[in-house]
């Protein structure tokens, strides 16, 4: 069952420009030249109730955006949406009580006080009873091992702390949907483990999670379907295996020989990735182009080979791919 | 209304826990707005002691004026003049979003979480010199003091009508900190009696941009002068409080948020 239907989603808005010298700058308090930003260009998206949906695109590309509008933040200029039954903008407040939010940049915390006190606070404004809150906070401290952390100020918490407090602030009241903008920016691999733990707990539970994130292990990790905007249109929608063969069938291998490696400027289907001496090097297979057997064979008998690993390529360069993409294909 | 008011007195302690991680700062604060508030108090304490007057009032009378000014402006700003700064600065830096994702009305909560503690230096202040001045006239009868509370409660209604408007601005015209100065500028008149001014500018602060009930007509009614010239301010300061909570519909619906 879709629990968020987005049709024909846009979003125009105005800015200014202006160059940047001294005399741009002194033009610009008289005359500014005011400029349309076409943020989306029409969105058309549905999830399942459950999911873990990635949401990726390059910087600019209107993902922010989307999931402004889908937390009844902004306004779309044109089209619909339907998220749990209601619209968001048009039913900003009986909405919000059913979904949650972290932007990992926008503290929900408040800076000189523990994070227990700022709970409190979202346990009036949700009107959360004194049971569910005791049991979903206990609960939730425990799962991130927060224990002895929520009573000391938010200023003294690490980042990682901080942002699983977030988290806690965030899910409190037991939300159907939660939005995560970059829950893991500059966090250590242990809290970025923790909580993408924690996100999958949650989401056994029933609880469906939009993230939107410029790490792909949070993807490869935890989303079992990405979307990808680009400019404001949609390039990308379907599972993590249709992702990585977005682009055909490729490998990767490290490449460990006795003789000098050529510079394989042209060989079709092989394409230079490093090297790291004249002897080892890491090469991506086309593999539409190219015969695995015939490659290792070719090679073999040309410079010897002493070691060999093959792996899928990683996701990185499938995404970047995309990201030069212009619309859907 | 009890989920609001819970709300509100989570918000207001959290306000008074995370001032207080700084008390040196807090105490500081506080005397420093109140040193900074009294400044008209003592410019008119030395005016009179040149011999000149403002017309139909004694020192004492404009003393009680002023410290209900500092009253209004104290009370003001520790309830709910917060709401300014902070659309202020979470607009500019795109933290609106936050107020915006909880299930109350964005207004209430921009509002519950303004709340300033270092207004209590202005609210002492206030007290003190309304106190100390109304001390040494006669003593006000039960009916003036209860003109004076019905009458306060329109000088804090139009106080909200300013904090509204003035935040409203700031979704549109981000960044806007001299909004303070403007406020200040308008509303400065209120500290000194009517009858200082011309006929047309007492009819501009009391019935266009009603200044002259944010003090004038409580101190009025607490002196037990004559107040008749409030009535026909009622509907304006009602009408200045809708047009204010329209401007604020109308400009949060243009927050264009900040880049993600």
């Amino acid at each position: 069952m879709d629990i968020i239907r987005i049709r024909d989603l846009k979003k125009v808005y105005k800015t200014y420009e202006r160059g940047s010298t001294f005399l741009d700058t002194v033009k610009s308090l008289f005359v500014r030249k005011c400029i349309e930003i076409e943020a989306l260009k029409g969105i058309t998206l549905s999830v399942g109730q459950g999911e873990i949906l990635g949401f990726l695109g390059p910087n600019g590309a209107g993902k922010s955006t989307t999931l402004k509008i889908l937390t009844g933040v902004l306004f779309p200029t044109s089209g619909e949406a339907d998220v749990m039954g209601y619209t968001p903008w048009r039913h900003r407040k009986s909405y919000v009580s059913h979904i949650g939010a972290v932007f990992g940049q926008k503290s929900q915390l408040i800076w000189d006080i523990p994070p227990l006190d700022s709970f409190e606070m979202n346990k009036a404004i949700y009107g959360i009873s004194d049971k569910n809150y005791k049991d979903r906070l206990d609960s939730m401290t425990e799962m991130l091992g927060l224990q002895n952390i929520i009573r000391k100020p938010t200023r003294q918490l690490s980042l990682g702390e901080r942002m699983k407090c977030e988290f806690i602030m965030a899910m409190l009241h037991d939300p159907g949907i939660v939005f995560l903008d970059e829950p893991t920016i500059g966090l250590d691999v242990v809290a970025k483990e923790k909580i993408r733990d924690f996100i999958r707990e949650q989401n056994k539970r029933g609880v469906t999670f939009i993230l939107t994130t410029h790490d792909m292990g949070d993807i490869e990790k935890l989303a079992k379907r990405v979307v990808v905007i680009n400019s404001g249109e949609l390039v990308f929608d379907g599972g993590m295996d249709a992702l990585r063969k977005f682009s055909g069938v490729k490998k990767r291998v490290h490449l460990a020989v006795k003789k000098e490696l050529p510079p394989f400027e042209s060989d079709p289907g092989v394409q230079l990735i490093s090297r790291t001496s004249p002897t080892v090097a890491e090469l991506e297979l086309d593999m539409a182009r190219i015969e695995l057997n015939t490659f290792i064979r070719d090679i073999n008998e040309k410079y010897i080979i002493s070691d060999m690993t093959m792996s899928d390529p990683p996701i990185e360069s499938v995404i970047r791919e995309l990201y030069t993409q212009k619309s859907t294909p | 209304m009890t989920r609001l008011i819970k709300i509100y007195l989570v918000s207001l302690k959290n306000s008074f826990a995370a001032r207080m991680a700084y008390r040196g700062d807090f105490f500081l604060c506080c005397v420093l707005i109140l040193v900074s508030e009294m400044l008209v108090p003592l410019l008119t304490m030395l005016i009179y002691s040149t011999g000149a007057s403002f017309p139909g009032w004694n020192l004492a009378e404009v003393m009680v004026l002023q410290g209900v000014f500092m009253l209004a402006r104290g009370t003001a700003n520790l309830l709910f003049f917060g709401i300014v700064y902070n659309t202020l600065s979470h607009v500019r830096e795109g933290t609106y979003d936050l107020f915006m994702i909880k299930p109350v009305s964005v207004l209430f909560i921009s509002i519950a979480s303004g709340f300033e503690p270092d207004s209590i230096g202005t609210i002492a202040g206030g007290l003190l010199v309304t106190a100390v001045s109304a001390g040494q006239l006669q003593p006000p009868d039960g009916a003036d003091i209860l003109r004076f509370l019905l009458i306060f409660a329109f000088s804090l209604l139009i106080l909200f009508s300013f904090a509204v408007l003035m935040s409203a601005t700031v979704f549109k015209w981000v960044g806007n900190s001299r909004i303070y100065e403007i406020f200040d500028s308008i509303t400065s008149f209120g500290n000194y009696p009517l009858t200082i001014f011309g006929r047309t500018f007492r009819i501009i602060i009391s019935y266009i941009i009603p200044v002259s009930v944010i003090a004038f007509y409580p101190a009025s009614a607490l002196l037990g002068k004559d107040i008749s010239g409030f009535v026909p301010a009622i509907p304006v300061c009602v009408l200045f409080l809708i047009l204010s909570l329209g401007v604020w519909k109308l400009m949060l619906s243009k927050y264009t948020s900040a880049g993600g």
